[in-house]
Order: structure tokens, then C-alpha cells, then sequence
């Protein structure tokens, strides 16, 4: 009896051990695309430094990981194709044909599906079968797509489209458009939970709107707009080009107690309390014009992309100081975080 | 040492050509004139610069580059239909899959 019980406890002790140095052996990176470029960039938030690149993927745009960090998706505009890169190697295991000029991508919370947003008129959302590493479908949409999301909850599939002026929110199961909103091109979004982790309110950028539009995930409509300061000396804002979206890179951290919202004019990437949406002071200041922002999970840091200094600005969320700039490749643009088990 | 002072500012001279010249080398002026150049200066860069355009160099086919028109006058970039044809027609030719 006494045996038995010691057997068991040592049998526990192993598993803990087991499951601490698992854990241990995880690995976060900031995967940076480079629109301008064929490579792409491993980033370590531990270190601040470039531990990887990915090459041959011409002008690169989306950027997906599997939730074990095993492979990655990338898609390439100049090929027209949905790179499938090998975690460990980071070389292409394949390329698979888009049905058109794809632009960002979004993974399923399960890693089952890559969604792909393409560009191309009449516009589509193509899916991807992770396994098979096939295109399954193409789901036909109003216009072509600039971004596409998967919800936090893994439900539904949300793609935006400038063309089309329209956000299309997709049921993740059935594949079938559920509901849209908005008569204006459809920028990045970010997504807010509720405490059961269904999705709460979809936090838009839009077409020449230097801000955001705030949507009632459950209503199904816009409930508010929030127009970022004008805070910064006329003759240091930035007159653009911005391709009609001075506002572009929003992200919520993932403790769900703060929403970063970048502008360009402005060359500042600005923090709201959440659920309040107050807005926060010190933005930061990064010396270019912002594009796509990221964090690490532990909410720690956001990385941030100037895409015409081809930086990569690393920054404390709690105190909103930069700690960090990394030279990446030309014009990044789109990032993510991926954990590597 | 005239010949010292001189040699110097000529190799300064060198420099500074070689510098202006390296500067000039933008998308811009790497393209040929044409009635396409003219469109694309028009319609495109009033958004975004021309490197957009010009990082597909040797990558798209003409339908490819049409494709690339066709949106972007879809995201309102002021190019009519009977200019269409006329810039896709450039950038195939000035900047298209050899």
C-alpha cells in the first residue's frame, strides 16, 4: 500500500517535471514579413535579435504559424502562391497556387485551416487544408480582400475589403457569409473577448479614417469612432503618401487590457484602457510610418513595424518606452508571434 | 603640391557625381518616358510611392499587371477605362515577366 501511494507520487513528480521543462522549451519569435523583399525575419523578444530568416518568398505579404510553431504559411504576391516553410529548416516544403494575388492570411484556432485573402477582383477568401496542404475552397466574396481574421474564439472567419467597402463576417464551419457591415474600405482589425472568449467588440480601421470604428460584435453594428489626436506639431506631421489609411496597425494585448492604435501622419502609435477606451498618455514615438503591430504572449512587449525605415520598433507596454529597434529587411510590413514547442 | 590639391579635388569631384547620380536612380527615372508613365505618375503615386508598383518588376504577365490596374481603380485610383489598357500595356512591357 505504502508502495503503491510512493509509486504514484514518483510517477506525478515525473509528469510536473515533465511538463515544466515542455514548457520550458517553448520558444516565442516575432515572425517579420518584408513587402518589398523575399525574406522574412525570426525575431527572439528574449534578445531583441534576428535568430532566423526565411528566403525566397518575393514580396511577401501574410504570415501564419501552426500553434506548435512546426510550419509555417506565408503568402507571396509576386508568385501568387502560399508558401508552406518548415519550422526547424525555415525552407519551403511547398508552394500552393492561389486562385489570384493573394494578400494577408489567418490561421484556425486549431491549425486546421489557413484562410487567404485575394485581391484580385471579383475578390475571395481561398482555404487551405493544413494537412493535406490543398486548396479545399475558395469562398467567393464582395470585392477583393485586404485582411482576413480568424476570431479569437475560432467561430468565424472575418475579411475586410477596401474594393468592396465591406467587412464580411464568415461562419468558420460552414464556410457561408453570416453578416456584413460598413459602406467604406475595410482596413486591420483587432478583437476584443468577452470573459467566455466569445468575441465582444472588432476594433476597425477604415479608409482615410485617422482612427477606428468601434463594432458590437453581438449587435452586428458600429457603435462608436474614435479619431486618434492630433497631438503632434503641423510641421512634423508626416503628409503621407499613406495609401488611404493614415490609421494602419491596431492590435489588442492579449491580457485584453490594452488597444494600440498606430498612426502615420503622426509617426506615433497611441494606447487605450480597455474595456473603457481611454485614451492612455505617452504615446510613443517611432520616427516613421507605422504598419502592423504584434505582441509577445505575455503581453509584455508589442513589436511594431515602420515600413519606411524598415524597422522593427520593440516596446514596454506598461511603460510605453521603446526598448529596442531592429533593422529588418525592406519595407516590413505585416507581423505575428509564434510559439515553438 | 597644386598637383596634390588638385588630384584630391578631383577625386572629391568623382565622388560627389557618383553620389548625385546614385540619388537620381529612383523608380521614377529608371522608367521610359511614355504615355503609360504619365497615368502611372498620375494615378498611382498621389497614394502610395512607386516602389509599390515597381517592386513586381519581372514578376507579372500582362494579365497579371491588368489585375494589379483593375484594383486599384477599385480602391479609387483615377484611372478611366480607356487608360486601362494603355497602362497595363507599360508595365508589361517596362516592368512585365521576361
Amino acid at each position: 500500500m505504502i508502495a503503491a501511494v510512493l509509486i504514484r507520487r514518483i510517477l506525478w513528480a515525473v509528469i510536473i517535471v515533465l511538463a515544466i521543462t515542455t514548457a520550458g522549451a517553448a520558444q516565442v519569435r516575432i515572425v517579420q514579413t518584408n513587402s518589398q523583399g523575399d525574406n522574412i525575419h525570426l525575431i527572439d523578444p528574449a534578445t531583441n535579435q534576428i535568430v532566423g530568416e526565411v528566403k525566397g518568398v518575393p514580396i511577401n505579404h501574410g504570415a501564419a504559424a501552426l500553434p506548435d510553431g512546426s510550419r509555417f504559411f506565408f503568402s507571396s504576391e509576386a508568385e501568387q502562391t502560399l508558401h508552406v516553410v518548415d519550422g526547424k529548416t525555415l525552407q519551403t516544403t511547398k508552394k500552393i497556387p492561389l486562385t489570384g494575388r493573394p494578400n494577408n492570411i489567418s490561421i484556425s484556432k486549431d491549425g486546421a485551416r489557413v484562410y487567404v485573402g485575394i485581391v484580385s477582383a471579383p475578390g475571395a477568401v481561398d482555404v487551405i487544408d493544413t494537412k493535406t496542404l490543398e486548396r479545399v475552397k475558395s469562398i467567393p466574396m464582395k470585392g477583393g480582400i485586404h485582411n482576413v481574421y480568424v476570431t479569437p474564439d475560432g467561430k468565424y472567419v472575418v475579411a475586410g475589403s477596401i474594393a468592396g467597402r465591406l467587412m464580411t463576417v464568415v461562419d468558420q464551419k460552414t464556410d457561408e457569409p453570416v453578416w456584413g457591415l460598413f459602406e467604406e474600405g475595410v482596413r486591420p482589425m483587432a478583437f476584443e473577448v468577452n470573459p467566455d472568449g466569445s468575441t465582444k467588440r472588432i476594433f476597425v480601421q477604415l479608409s482615410n479614417v485617422h482612427g477606428f470604428a468601434v463594432v458590437d460584435f453581438h449587435q452586428r453594428k458600429e457603435v462608436g469612432r474614435i479619431l486618434l489626436p492630433d497631438d503632434v506639431p503641423a510641421e512634423k506631421v508626416d503628409k503621407g503618401p499613406f495609401n488611404a489609411s493614415p490609421s494602419h496597425g491596431i492590435g489588442v494585448a492579449p491580457d485584453g487590457k490594452s488597444l494600440w492604435v498606430t498612426s502615420r501622419p503622426n509617426a506615433r502609435v497611441y494606447t487605450y484602457s480597455l474595456p473603457d477606451l481611454k485614451l492612455l498618455p505617452n504615446p510613443v514615438d517611432l520616427g516613421g510610418r507605422p504598419d502592423w503591430v504584434t505582441f509577445t504572449p505575455d503581453s509584455t512587449r508589442i513589436y511594431i513595424t515602420t515600413e519606411n525605415t524598415d524597422l522593427v520598433h520593440a516596446i514596454d507596454v506598461t511603460s510605453r518606452k521603446e526598448v529596442a529597434q531592429i533593422k529588418v529587411g525592406k519595407s516590413p510590413k505585416r507581423n505575428i508571434t509564434a510559439v515553438l514547442r | 603640391m597644386r598637383w596634390v590639391i588638385a588630384g584630391v579635388g578631383g577625386v572629391l569631384a568623382l565622388v560627389v557625381l557618383t553620389m548625385s547620380g546614385a540619388q537620381a536612380a529612383s523608380p521614377e527615372d529608371e522608367l521610359p518616358e511614355g504615355e503609360g508613365k504619365k497615368i502611372l505618375l498620375m494615378s498611382c503615386t498621389s497614394c502610395h510611392d512607386l516602389s509599390e508598383v515597381t517592386k513586381f518588376r519581372g514578376y507579372y504577365d500582362r494579365k497579371q499587371w491588368r489585375d494589379i490596374v483593375v484594383t486599384m481603380m477599385e480602391y479609387g485610383a483615377p484611372v478611366d477605362e480607356r487608360q486601362v489598357d494603355v497602362l497595363a500595356d507599360y508595365l508589361t512591357q517596362h516592368l512585365g515577366r521576361q
